[in-house]
């Protein structure tokens, strides 16, 4: 059976009650040192270095939890055994910049734009996490978890979630996130939305389990202590250009008022059930924005409800058969990052592909009062896309999913509407009209760039233990 | 590039059309070079393009010798007995992975070889049909040499893709520029480095790159029209998808 106490937290909990996260991006300084650290990092007693935060909580909530990912060059600077190393995953190996151009991370989100510390890959050895209630709190486990002898802190990141109880769950561009997740047998957190879509096997998010492709195991790195319980993370730096797509949506919106099926999308008189006091323009805003996302911004899935959101529909419980198959656009972003048992060409990939995912935004909320000031401040999300295999999970979303549309012919050769690296000379989108053909939209820009991101290594209790213990 | 013009400079970039040349630089100079300017061999199939529509019928070309005691009509006919035993499981695997358009077996000498011309990402192609007909995989693949290590692939395939990545063909790009700039990404860990464009030594690169990848397709396959994907064609064809 499998032991929630061997897991690292961040895997299978969303902390969501913790809105400030902190990212340390570090650099082995001594391996010996460093083994030292990871060795207190799960007893708590050396030297004050912040406990790992395990899956299994007990009774008593942690005030903050701290978890910890490896990449490749710091497996090897921990001095983790050339047999062990040879058994890591190549996408892996080779790191997230080596796979720049299936993730879409060209032009200006090519890794040689990145700055630092994500401008020199290969000296990102681990990165720690610190969830908290304040700001002060994370400051404080910061200087206990920096050894200096140990590692040396190439650079921070940092997110916050927006402030209010309702604002929490929502990102820049305004929709509400952190919804869908996979359920996993035996994971009470999992299960905070309920859906109809087949349980994930622990497998999808945890080495030496079945995974969801019938027969199919991932190779676990030997030791058993070492590979079994972990999993791997895209940690991702994710800019949102939040005044490019209002200008988008706006840009969108005036294409339609003049579109001689307009009455289709947005019957007269239905504006005011789209929000409060809208105008016809503002109410086509919000519809465009749906079909983008998949989601109204509120979170009402356009599978369930496309014509208005509605706060009383499920979030979770749809799929895109029948009715739910032409409300909501093949293209939409949530479509293509989870098809559910929607037709897709690569039959056997409906459920396989899936990630746990944990954001957090950073940068201060947009005020669409200020639009367009020259000097917007940087915003986006810090997102982390979990899985046992990089390739068949994250990369193959990103790659055939989110910027070729491989899985419909309907979709093929246009990006994510959202997240996808597109460039408006080409792009299209098509809104879905109930009568027949849909509506096309051309010229999305790129709303979201890469600036940054590591490929690392989720390491179980015992593996942390392990590799505390090496001696090489 | 100063001696570009000069007679020495000429006298070398011209030596491979010499016929005393070929066999004497064949046994004897082409060893000698290879030794001072050691290439690696450049892997296989095509580099994902940054075009989404770049990434769609993309060629895979895997020769697979077989092993030593396969090498022989008997071995030869194992190995068509394996694919002709697996034809209904093909088709079944081209079905549900559905991103394949053309897959063909074909035995050169004692190798095995397999073409196809596949939509998206190499590996996710290769992933797929492991899990959907992962033994037709198997029993090829354990006749021919270094396979054992590899099967069954429905547990290894993290080694299998990686495997069938490395006899894969290397597609030698058409324009002189992109292949001196993939010998360059083979050498530094960039993503980009500066490219040496000094033409004049394309043909001696040449020469060394095919001494390292001794079989190579020539470009990445040509096309009479813009590249479609399984399911478009379908679609447009009506045949359901
Ligand atoms: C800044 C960039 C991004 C933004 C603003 C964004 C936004 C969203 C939103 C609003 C949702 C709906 C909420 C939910 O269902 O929980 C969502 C769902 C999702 N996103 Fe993203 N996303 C971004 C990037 C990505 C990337 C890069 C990936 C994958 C490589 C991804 C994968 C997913 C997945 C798997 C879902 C859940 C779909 C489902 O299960 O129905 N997202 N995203």
């Amino acid at each position: 059976m499998f032991d929630l106490a061997d897991v690292q937290g961040n895997i299978l909990r969303g902390y969501t009650g913790k809105p400030h996260v902190r990212y340390l991006i570090l650099e082995v300084a001594d391996a010996m040192a460093a083994r030292r650290w990871l060795a207190a990092s799960i007893s708590g007693r050396y030297h004050g270095v912040p406990q790992i935060t395990t899956g299994d909580w007990g009774t008593a909530k942690p005030e903050t939890c701290f978890n910890i990912g490896l990449t490749y060059e710091g497996l090897r600077a921990l001095g983790t055994p050339s047999s062990s190393l040879a058994m890591l995953p190549n996408e892996f190996i080779a790191g997230m910049t080596a796979s720049a151009a299936k993730l879409g991370d060209v032009g200006h989100s090519a890794p040689e734009k990145w700055p630092a510390p994500f401008n020199e890959p290969k000296r990102i050895h681990l990165i720690a996490t610190i969830y908290a209630d304040k700001v002060e709190q994370l400051e404080q486990i910061q200087q206990r978890a920096l050894d200096r002898n140990a590692l040396t802190l190439l650079g921070t990141r940092e997110g916050c979630t927006f402030p209010g109880e309702k604002e929490r769950d929502f990102v820049h561009f305004g929709y509400r996130d952190n919804i869908s997740q996979p359920r996993f047998e035996g994971v009470p957190d999992s299960q905070r939305h309920p859906d109809r879509q087949p349980k994930a096997p622990l497998g999808t998010v945890l080495l030496g389990h079945p995974t969801n492709l019938e027969g199919l195991t991932w190779r676990v790195p030997q030791p058993a202590e070492l590979g079994h319980n972990g999993t791997f993370n895209a940690f991702r730096v994710l800019k949102q250009d939040v005044a490019g797509f209002e200008k988008y949506l706006d840009q969108a919106a005036s294409f339609l008022l003049q579109h001689p099926r307009v009455e289709e999308l947005l019957p007269p008189g239905n504006e005011e059930k789209i929000g409060k006091g809208l105008s016809r323009c503002e109410a086509l805003r919000e519809i465009v924005a749906a079909n983008l996302c998949g989601r109204w911004r509120d979170g009402t899935p356009l599978a369930l409800s496309a014509e208005i959101p509605d706060p009383k529909m499920d979030l979770t419980d749809f799929d895109y058969v029948g009715v739910g198959d032409s409300r909501c656009p093949h293209g939409a972003h949530i479509r293509r990052c989870n098809p559910r048992g929607g037709q897709i060409v690569q039959r056997i990939a409906n459920n396989s592909r899936r990630l746990v995912r944990r954001g957090v935004p950073y940068g201060p909320p947009y005020d669409p009062a200020k639009p367009f000031e020259r000097d917007e401040p940087e915003r986006g999300l810090l997102g982390n896309f979990i899985g046992a295999s990089l390739g068949a999970q994250f990369e193959a979303m990103s790659c055939d999913w989110l910027n070729l549309g491989l899985q419909d012919p309907r979709i093929t050769g246009s990006n994510d509407p959202i997240s996808g690296a597109n460039d408006p000379r080409t792009s299209w989108f098509d809104l879905p009209l109930t009568s027949g053909d849909p509506i096309r939209l051309h010229g999305l820009p790129e709303f979201v760039s890469t600036r940054g991101g590591a490929y690392t290594f989720l390491p179980s209790i015992s593996a942390i233990r392990y590799l505390g213990s090496l001696t090489t | 590039m100063a001696n570009d013009e000069s007679w020495f400079g000429k006298f070398v970039n011209e030596l491979h059309e010499k016929p005393w040349f070929k066999c004497a630089g064949a046994w004897t100079l082409v060893p000698i070079w290879a030794r001072l300017t050691p290439v690696k061999p450049l892997p296989g199939g095509v580099r994902p393009s940054i075009q989404p529509g770049d990434n769609l019928q993309s060629m895979m070309n895997l020769i697979m010798p077989l092993k030593t005691e396969n090498r022989s009509p008997i071995g030869r006919a194992a190995a068509a007995l394996a694919i002709a035993k697996n034809r209904d499981q093909i088709f079944a695997g081209l079905d549900n992975v559905g991103t394949v358009h053309f897959a063909r077996f074909v035995i050169v000498n004692d190798n095995i070889c397999m073409f196809s011309v596949y939509d998206g990402d190499f590996t996710n192609y290769i992933r797929d049909f492991i899990a959907t007909i992962g033994s037709a995989f198997n029993d090829v693949v354990k006749l021919v040499e270094g396979g054992d290590a590899v099967t069954p692939c429905e547990e290894n395939v993290e080694a299998f893709i990686q495997w069938i990545h490395e006899h894969d063909l290397y597609q030698v790009p058409d324009t002189p520029t992109d292949f001196l700039r993939d010998q360059e990404y083979l050498e530094g860990d960039k993503a980009v480095s500066p490219v040496n464009d000094d033409l004049t030594l394309l043909p001696r690169k040449l020469v060394l790159q095919l001494r390292a990848n001794k079989n190579v397709s020539l470009g990445s396959g040509y096309r009479a029209y813009p590249g479609y994907s399984v399911a478009q064609v379908r679609k447009q064809l009506q045949l359901g998808w």
